[in-house]
């Protein structure tokens, strides 16, 4: 028999390896998903810039005059053919290639040689890109191009900074699409300040701090899918977002203004007026949000309740909505209750629903 | 408390540790951890009715979609190639519509995806009630005891990656801090910011510069580097090659110690070069 204290040890043991103890082989190799659409060998020029133009970069060995770091000879007017083909020579230094060109997704110009962006003598422009960093982006991705000169709505990340660097890294990443961090971390990483204003001059939300001071968030926000919401490169809706929804806090009920929602959230929510199952917003079978949004005059639209990014409470219902021109705020006073919820003299007078008997509570 | 129940108590809180599916999100009715109650649902288009979950499997994956609908149809797109990977594997697949769609309209959509997997028809949607959903598409998985180990309604980035991740998870391939590296991946840093990535190519051009006899090219290199960080072994290791082929063996020697101090690993390599500086 095991002696009391040796059986803990084990147990404890297996407990903290977990289901990593019996884990069977090992991951898949990882690869390119998906089929790129796009050239993987551009036509540029690659020699040295002509004399007398000035380069915004240059690499080291180049400018040093030393063309045997890559090449047979030393003599600059006949540098003879490479050491090594392909991208192994440019590894042969930039080691750090090892660990990027690993990662799970790859763009596939990169893989094919590095000299389809970078020249490898001198540039004009830095990093010693061919072409001005967007220009060589839009080169092969014409539809982001496209997206971004003729959306009505910009992103400045486009166009500030680092431009498409912003996000994505041009030779390997672990997300998808080449973004250097999930969405979220993208987003946050520059929304966390109280100045910055929309290309329209808009005050944008401080998100860092509004998200530290409201911890129920929407779920995408959870999964810091901003994607999921908002097109990153330009669109043609308010907020950069992906689908139609109301700008006002009062809209007639229209189906198509709620695409946004509807992307993943059931129409029927809003539209039938009885239900048991679609939402806990119900007194009994009556449906709550078919009752305040589904009109043709002064229908609320979602945010007329919700917060859409981050609340204090359940549900993110807000706390209190504009009221009137001069910035009242009118409280909604929102209680949850065991059987449903309260909304106590707010836009109406204290109105309670129940959703589920008592009884079945108290079971439970 | 005796020191037998606190030892008891930890190893209670190791063992729900480790037992404890993945948190996370959950449907209306039912969250992660719940044991989930198998149904028979028909399937499209007729036929034999199928549960919804097999017991054969060790992993039981269910989407909740909709014809009509952008995000289905992108994940069942999505589906069609992410669940290649698991051939062979004991996962078992199956797509899940509410009845109240008309069959034409979703056998078109399902078509047009090109997922292999059975559609079943929740036909008067006592499935979508029992569990509660809400969300479309919504991915469900489960582990071979039917207890829901991820929920995963639309994700527009890493989607097939996150399901993949819980699939495996299910499968008993990972665990949950490999799950966890899924879903939250590691930063691309860009070539300039991974740390060391500089310094590392100034050594190697010096390197090079050695073999090509130049070893004050290469001093410079290292001194160079130095001057940015003093603390760099490499350049240590560089710079005292550079004194080394310069015939400065005494100075060498110092570099030579320095690197070994700063990073004890390279002391088999300090040796070696040390000896060898020794003999010219």
């Amino acid at each position: 028999m095991i002696p009391m204290k040796r059986w803990m040890v084990v147990v404890a043991l297996v407990a903290l390896a977990g289901p990593a103890a019996v884990s069977a082989g090992s991951p898949p190799p990882a690869s390119l998903p998906g089929q790129y659409k796009y050239p993987t060998v551009r036509k540029v020029n690659n020699k040295p810039l002509p004399e007398g133009e000035k380069a915004g970069s240059s690499m080291a060995p180049f400018s040093a005059g030393d063309c045997a770091f890559c090449h047979q000879s030393n003599d600059p007017k006949n540098p003879g053919p490479v050491k090594k083909e392909g991208n192994a020579l440019c590894y042969s230094c930039h080691e750090e290639f090892q660990e990027i060109m690993a990662r799970r997704y790859k763009h596939p110009p990169s893989v094919t040689a590095c000299c389809n962006c970078h020249n490898p003598h001198n540039a004009k422009e830095k990093k010693l890109l061919h072409e001005e960093q967007t220009a060589q982006c839009f080169d092969c991705h014409k539809q982001i191009k496209s997206i971004a000169e003729t959306s009505t709505v910009k992103h400045g990340a486009l166009t500030t900074e680092r431009k498409c660097a912003n996000c994505h890294n041009p030779h390997g990443a672990n997300i998808e699409k080449l973004l250097t961090a999930l969405p979220f971390d993208q987003c946050v990483g520059c929304h966390a300040v109280d100045d910055m204003k929309d290309w329209n001059g808009v005050t944008l939300t401080n998100f860092k701090k509004l998200l530290e001071e409201n911890k129920v968030w929407h779920k995408p926000v959870q999964s810091k899918d901003c994607s999921a919401c908002h097109r990153t490169h330009g669109g043609n809706n308010f907020r950069l977002l992906v689908a139609e929804y109301p700008a006002q806090f009062y809209a007639p009920y229209d189906l198509k203004a709620y695409a946004l929602c509807y992307g993943c959230h059931n129409e029927k929510v809003v539209s039938a007026e009885q239900t048991t199952t679609l939402t806990n917003f119900r007194d009994g079978s009556r449906n709550l949000h078919y009752l305040h949004v589904h009109k043709t005059e002064r229908g609320r639209t979602c945010r007329a309740c919700h917060e859409v990014h981050a609340a204090k409470q359940a549900f993110r219902i807000r706390e209190s909505v504009p009221y009137g021109s001069a910035g009242w705020q009118l409280k909604i006073n929102f209680t949850k209750t065991p059987t449903g919820g309260t909304c106590t003299k707010t836009c109406h007078e204290t109105k309670t629903y129940v959703n589920k008997p008592l009884s079945a509570q108290n079971a439970k | 408390m005796t020191r037998r129940r606190a030892a008891m108590w930890v190893l209670g809180t190791l063992l729900y540790l480790a037992i404890w599916p993945l948190a996370g999100f959950a449907f209306a009715a039912v969250g992660v951890g719940d044991v989930l109650e198998n149904a028979e649902l028909p399937l499209l288009g007729g036929g034999s009715k199928n549960t919804f979950l097999s017991s054969k499997s060790l992993a039981n994956v269910f989407v909740f979609f909709r014809p009509h609908q952008d995000h289905s149809m992108d994940t069942l797109r999505a589906l069609a190639s992410c669940d290649q990977e698991f051939n062979g594997k004991p996962v078992h697949w199956v797509a899940i519509v509410s009845g109240s769609f008309p069959v034409d309209d979703v056998k078109a959509a399902v078509s047009e995806t090109g997922i292999k997997m059975p559609v079943l028809v929740d036909e008067d949607d006592a499935l979508y009630r029992r569990l509660g959903v809400r969300l479309h598409p919504t991915v469900g998985v489960t582990n071979e005891k039917f207890q829901l180990v991820a929920y995963e309604p639309f994700h527009e980035i890493n989607y097939c990656d996150r399901i993949r991740g819980k699939i495996r998870y299910a499968l008993h391939e990972i665990g949950e801090a490999e799950v966890d590296k899924v879903d939250n991946p590691q930063r691309a840093l860009m070539p300039n910011q991974v740390k060391g990535a500089v310094a590392n190519r100034h050594v190697k051009m010096g390197e090079m510069y050695i073999g090509m006899k130049q070893p004050e090219k290469a001093a410079a290199e290292a001194r160079q580097i130095l001057a940015e960080d003093p603390r760099f072994a490499p350049a240590h290791m560089l710079l005292g090659d550079a004194l080394a082929a310069q015939g400065h063996c005494d100075e060498a020697q110092a570099s030579y110690g320095t690197a070994q101090q700063i990073d004890p690993s390279l002391a088999a390599a300090v040796q070696e070069k040390r000896h060898a500086c020794g003999a010219h």
